[in-house]
């Protein structure tokens, strides 16, 4: 009952809060993701606003990867994965709605936890992949969105004259930024990212938060992150999930960064981020 | 903070639980040490047994070998020795063409099946993947002679083809398809699941994600167990025998009958000349050289995956 109450509240203050923060580019509806029937995490609504870093933060199974998952419907793949509710991008469903599965992942991009550039590709083929795989062959075409979108990830001075070297020979920043520049080239609307610097050192951490902050005119990013001073410093808004009574993650609050940490509504909220708990 | 506290609490007592801990690892430890300088003599001569034949096989062989190998071993077809000429052998070059024809044979018949079995296997979770896969552990470990058996009744009875390079390069192929499909199984398993979420976050398709990604990365895994493969068959004697027919002259033809190297060794070694029996080892020589130069280039491959993945 008082759950119930909670998501009345939240989606209410969502689609408030939303005229304030401008246009939207995915809404979430009651999503919740299940795997063989147990459920992952639930309730989950709240508008993700268009040119703004939206992080989603909470302690160890709480339910964030798999959330960020489901906006590109990565769950897919898994077996007895199921995805609830609605999940909507530019106002049509993801699931259900009139877009392929390949067309909402050219849309929406995803770094991941760990470097993954291919390991048999040069830098070049690296970053030109996804448009590749996507039937791009034109040699014109390749080098523009290879030279752009490794500018955009702040790699091309670095590698510019090498760009016909493995990815492998990169050191682990610079393989994380070939992996942004790689989703960057198919100019996605949005850019998920599960952890992106949670294998990195300080200083490639640094580098690559600044890089998402640049890249905010171009693209609305939605970043998992477990460093609350990450979240902090780079995000606009901010969701905190937490795992209830019955292990499934669900959403506590969704409001503004500056809201969320300095004078959250749940009181949950507030021992998470001041670091009395998780 | 009430938990540190705790842990400091008994420093007096914790001092002499640590000599006690010290004493005994000290006796421990010298024990050990003992224990560990026999058993490694005891290795040392457990190394020393199981390489002795090896290297005495090895010494032989080149003792042996080395003095028939002339340029007509390798470029002229064999005579039959005669009285006035008992050392009369020729060379063996349609053992070397034959032996060549059959792995050439075997490899394409083999290896583009084996891999695409093999990725099957390890994208699929279906039913027909796991019998497959149950069949082709199974024929890796059947004994090699009952593929001559079955290239027998089915391509040179059945079919009616004849003794023939095409049966016997069928024989070597069945024999070289579970390695291949298992070893390609192993490699693309082992790609690690993240590439290939790489690349469906970038909107490929699974089959592109298979092809573009997939394979090339487990490329080298692959082409260690196809070489492997090709090495195992080149020397098998037993499913060859049956099928090929041999012969004196250098003929690659799939349909006619072929010699290969293990078959001029089976052949010449119960030669009543011994001008034949000891060109036997020369050829013995050259089918271990080219075992060896294969599984050499197969580790090298195998080396280079290494360097990849650190």
């Amino acid at each position: 009952m008082e759950q119930e109450i909670m998501a009345d509240i939240q989606s209410k203050t969502a689609t408030t809060e939303s005229i304030n923060r401008g246009p939207i580019a995915m809404q979430l509806r009651d999503v919740a993701v299940s795997f063989h029937g147990r459920t992952a995490v639930r309730d989950c609504t709240f508008d993700i606003a268009k040119n703004r870093v939206t992080s989603l933060i909470g302690p160890s199974g709480s339910g964030k990867t798999t959330l960020l998952r489901a906006l590109n419907r990565l769950h897919d793949l898994t077996p007895g994965a199921k995805v609830t509710g609605q999940i909507l991008l530019d106002g049509v469903d993801i699931y259900r709605g009139n877009i392929t599965v390949t067309e909402l992942r050219t849309r929406v991009g995803m770094v991941f936890q760990r470097p993954n550039p291919f390991p048999t590709m040069s830098i070049y083929d690296n970053a030109v992949s996804g448009l590749r795989f996507n039937g791009v062959k034109k040699k014109s075409l390749l080098d523009e969105a290879a030279e752009s979108s490794l500018r955009s990830a702040a790699l091309w001075d670095s590698v510019s004259s090498r760009l016909k070297v493995s990815a492998s020979n990169l050191s682990g920043g610079e393989q994380q930024r070939l992996c942004i520049a790689r989703a960057l080239a198919l100019d996605p609307e949005v850019l998920l990212m599960d952890e992106p610097t949670s294998a990195l050192d300080p200083v490639a951490t640094l580098r690559i938060e600044e890089l998402m902050t640049s890249l905010k005119s171009r693209v609305t990013v939605v970043i998992v992150t477990h460093n609350m001073q990450q979240a902090a410093r780079i995000s606009d808004d901010c969701a905190f999930l937490l795992m209830g009574e019955d292990r499934a993650g669900e959403l506590i609050e969704f409001d503004t960064t500056e809201k969320i940490f300095n004078n959250p509504v749940d009181s949950r909220t507030l021992d998470y981020t001041l670091g009395r708990f998780g | 903070m009430s938990d540190m506290i705790e842990l400091n609490e008994p420093v007096e007592d914790g001092h002499l639980v640590r000599d006690e801990i010290r004493r005994i690892s000290k006796s421990v430890h010298a024990r050990r040490v003992t224990t560990s300088r026999v058993m490694m003599v005891l290795c040392g001569v457990a190394l020393l047994i199981a390489a002795v034949p090896l290297v005495m096989l090895i010494a032989e062989l080149i003792k042996n070998g080395l003095p028939v190998l002339n340029k007509a071993f390798f470029t002229s077809e064999p005579q039959t020795p005669t009285l006035i000429a008992p050392n009369a052998t020729g060379g063996v070059s349609n053992a070397i063409v034959g032996s060549l024809a059959l792995t050439v044979y075997a490899s394409v018949l083999a290896i583009p099946l084996g891999v695409l079995v093999g990725v099957f296997l390890s994208e699929s979770s279906s039913k027909m993947a796991s019998t497959l896969r149950v069949i082709a552990q199974t024929m890796a470990g059947a004994p090699s002679i009952l593929m001559g058996l079955f290239a027998f009744s089915f391509i040179v009875h059945d079919l009616n083809i004849g003794f023939s390079a095409l049966a016997g390069s069928f024989a070597l192929a069945v024999l070289m398809m579970p390695v291949i499909i298992i070893t390609t199984e192993i490699a693309v398993r082992n790609v690690p699941n993240s590439l290939r979420e790489a690349g469906l976050a970038l909107g490929a398709r699974s089959h592109k994600v298979s092809l573009r990604i997939v394979l090339p990365s487990a490329l080298s895994g692959i082409v260690t167990g196809v070489i492997l493969a090709i090495s195992r068959a080149v020397g098998e004697t037993a499913p060859v025998l049956l099928v090929i027919g041999g012969g004196f002259i250098n003929q690659w033809r799939p349909l006619d009958p072929v010699s290969s190297l293990p078959l001029s060794i089976f052949e010449n070694a119960k030669s009543q000349w011994p001008s034949q029996r000891a060109q036997v080892w020369g050829v013995a020589l050259v089918l271990v050289a080219f075992v060896f130069v294969m599984s050499l280039t197969a580790r090298i491959w195998a080396s280079r995956k290494q360097q990849v993945r650190n």
